[in-house]
């Protein structure tokens, strides 16, 4: 099977900023999520894979294409929306679909014009007079429209609006239907990723911290709320992070077993509930006890 | 790299849009052109100043507006992320730039450049004027690839708007320095045109000059590493 | 046929474990029949705004409960064993299990004190029924 994407030993270094060491591919026919918070890495990921920068160090393939080398040849199955994309302020939207349609054969015009529907998008408008939310979707726009192997797409669902976001969940949700498609989207919105992605990669200060199976994520994190008096929390490499209130003892668990609520017991603890966590918490709790290590 | 195979569609396409984009400018550059030249064909004194001094504004505006709307503009508006996110290599881009702008300069460039040959030669004005016309031509035109190449280059807005004030101002000096050379400005006034070694070779200079920085723009180009 | 299932971001089920209660009320309600195709994975996933691999967990789970079964390459049936209902009805039990563990842990009991309850519960009952290790 054909990689969507493989990146082995990627590194890029900025003044104040850097890419550290990344590994990281993605099978064909998935939709991975992109976690991290601003500055961690997301956007610089994502346009080394497009091609719009070059990394320092490490072999970035796209689609089988060697990046960027091959940059034309994978560029043509690439679709690429960022926030940091703009499209010509003097010109109609009308006029960006007719470019991109003389671009790409695949364009797909009764889709386009169903995408304008449900976006709700006005075709004959300039785009100076767009909205952030439709600016940002009208790119999405043209790049479903052509239906790309591979959409890489930086904050999708930032700045939109709860309709507009549902629906381009739901765009992006029928991309799925065809096991040769794949997505890699970054997002604050962590309900978005965890509702849709197969797999989730977490950035945090230029390195990959985690990526997993999005259920494997979430089935090894457990919240137990537990009471008693035991202080050996911090000693045990799965406990991720504990709060203490009076009795109350509050324990975020990785790599959580049965075995784990075993040993605890045997520590005098009366366990009072096991939850399994968000994303949401996963991340936060993955971000806070890696900062601290 | 291997960025040799040449994506001729994407590039026809992008330089189309160039075209597109910059057409308003290019309608008032020609327009404001053929006034001027109005102007210095009446071949009176006052006329022929301000028609002159019109004709070198319309030329040096022409050069600035085809730079800025083909490279500072797609850079500012954050449009270049969008052309790169295409299926093009940067020499692709490059040479879509480059032909992109060439045409958009190029176009009012050379029907004021034929107006001002046919304004020289078939009204009153000693024909001996050509020359200077031609070597004023051929110094925007060396200014303009200096400032294109700079505009390709370096990314700062402050850069690029010196480079094109700072090569479009000196030809003011270089007037002068025209007219310091006796063999060639002694015969503006005459009724033939003079050809004769210094001022050809001005002329070769200026083109030959042109195209090399143009050649190696392209060069440092595909060299970058960041397009956004 | 409609893939669409309702499932609910905020629930605090798990989208695989909504997965699997929709899939098994709908066969044991007769919407669809033992023998009955599924939709793919991928058509499920689409419909109902889910990850794929999501709906491969939820189908794992239904397969081994004996509510479907996969045949390589033709993709996934409801189970037309007569161990249908007793499967079910072994899934439902867990689901009563798992929400009486629940509450029982909101109440603050310790399994201990859960224990007695079933025991009491059981000698309670009108039917003597022999007591089994709950797995």
């Amino acid at each position: 099977m054909t990689a969507a994407f493989a990146l082995s030993g990627v590194s890029k270094h900025y003044e104040d900023f850097a890419l550290k060491d990344i590994d990281l591919h993605m099978p064909e026919g998935q939709v991975m999520g992109l976690v991290g918070v601003n500055g961690a890495g997301k956007t610089t990921l994502l346009r080394i894979l497009s091609g719009l920068t070059r990394a320092d160090t490490g072999s970035v393939e796209v689609l089988g294409h060697v990046m960027p080398a091959d940059q034309v040849a994978a560029k043509k199955h690439i679709g690429i929306a960022s926030e940091d994309m703009r499209l010509f302020k003097t010109q109609t939207l009308r006029w960006h679909m007719d470019f991109i349609r003389t671009i790409y054969p695949d364009w797909d015009e009764a889709y386009a014009q169903d995408l304008l529907r449900r976006f709700d998008l006005r075709a004959g408008q300039k785009l100076a007079g767009f909205s952030h939310g439709q600016r940002v979707k009208a790119l999405l726009l043209l790049n479903f429209a052509r239906r790309p192997r591979l959409l890489l797409l930086d904050e999708p669902t930032t700045g939109l609006d709860p309709v507009a976001r549902d629906e381009v969940l739901q765009v992006l949700a029928e991309v799925l239907r065809d096991e040769a498609r794949s997505v890699l989207f970054s997002s604050h919105n962590t309900q978005d990723i965890e509702q849709i992605a197969d797999t989730i990669s977490f950035v945090h200060q230029g390195r990959l911290l985690a990526s997993k199976d999005k259920e494997v994520f979430i089935d090894e994190w457990r919240r137990i709320l537990c009471q008693g008096t035991w202080e050996g929390a911090g000693d045990w490499p799965e406990i991720a992070a504990a709060r203490r209130n009076g009795s109350m003892l509050e324990l975020k668990v990785r790599q959580f077993s049965e075995a784990i609520i075993e040993r605890l017991q045997a520590q005098g603890l009366e366990i009072r509930s096991t939850e399994a966590m968000s994303l949401e918490e996963i991340f936060v709790t993955t971000v806070r006890s890696g900062a601290a290590a | 790299m291997s960025a040799f195979e040449i994506n001729t569609p994407v590039i026809r396409q992008l330089i189309v849009k160039d075209w597109i984009l910059f057409q308003k400018q290019l309608a008032l550059c020609v327009t404001a052109g053929i006034v001027a030249l109005c102007l210095i064909g009446m071949a009176k004194g006052w006329s022929f100043y301000l028609g002159s001094l019109l004709l070198i504004i319309v030329l040096v505006s022409a050069a600035c507006f085809s730079i800025s709307t083909s490279m500072l503009v797609e850079r500012k508006d954050q449009t270049l992320a969008f052309v790169m996110s295409l299926p093009v290599s940067p020499l692709d881009y490059y040479l879509a730039k480059l032909v992109g702008s060439l045409i958009t300069f190029l176009a009012p460039f050379l029907v004021i450049l034929v107006g001002t040959v046919a304004v020289i030669l078939l009204t009153p004005l000693p024909d001996g004027l050509l020359m200077l016309a031609l070597l004023l031509f051929g110094h925007v035109l060396l200014a303009y690839s200096v400032s294109l190449c700079v505009a390709m280059a370096v990314e700062s807005e402050g850069w690029n708007i010196f480079a094109m004030v700072g090569s479009m101002v000196l030809i003011n000096p270089m007037i002068m320095l025209i007219g310091q050379i006796k063999s060639i400005s002694s015969h503006f006034e005459g009724d033939h045109v003079v050809w004769n070694a210094p001022a050809i070779s001005i002329l070769l200079t200026q083109l030959i000059v042109s195209i090399a920085v143009l050649l190696i723009t392209g060069w440092v180009h595909t060299r970058k590493k960041s397009f956004y | 046929m409609n893939a669409e299932l309702f499932l609910s971001a905020s629930s605090g089920v798990p989208m695989y474990r909504q997965i699997v209660d929709q899939i098994t009320a709908k066969v044991m309600a007769g919407d669809w029949p033992p023998g009955h195709p599924l939709p793919s994975i991928r058509e499920l996933a689409s419909a109902s705004q889910v990850s794929v691999i999501t709906v491969k967990r939820a189908y794992a789970e239904l397969g081994n409960a004996g509510v479907i079964v996969t045949r390589h390459g033709m993709g996934s049936f409801v189970a037309e064993s007569t161990e249908l209902p007793v499967a079910l009805l072994r899934t439902e039990f867990h689901q009563h299990l798992d929400a009486l563990l629940a509450c029982a842990a909101r109440l603050g009991l310790s399994p201990e004190q859960i224990r007695q309850a079933l025991d009491d519960a059981q000698s309670a009952a009108p039917t003597d029924s022999p007591r089994g290790n709950m797995p």
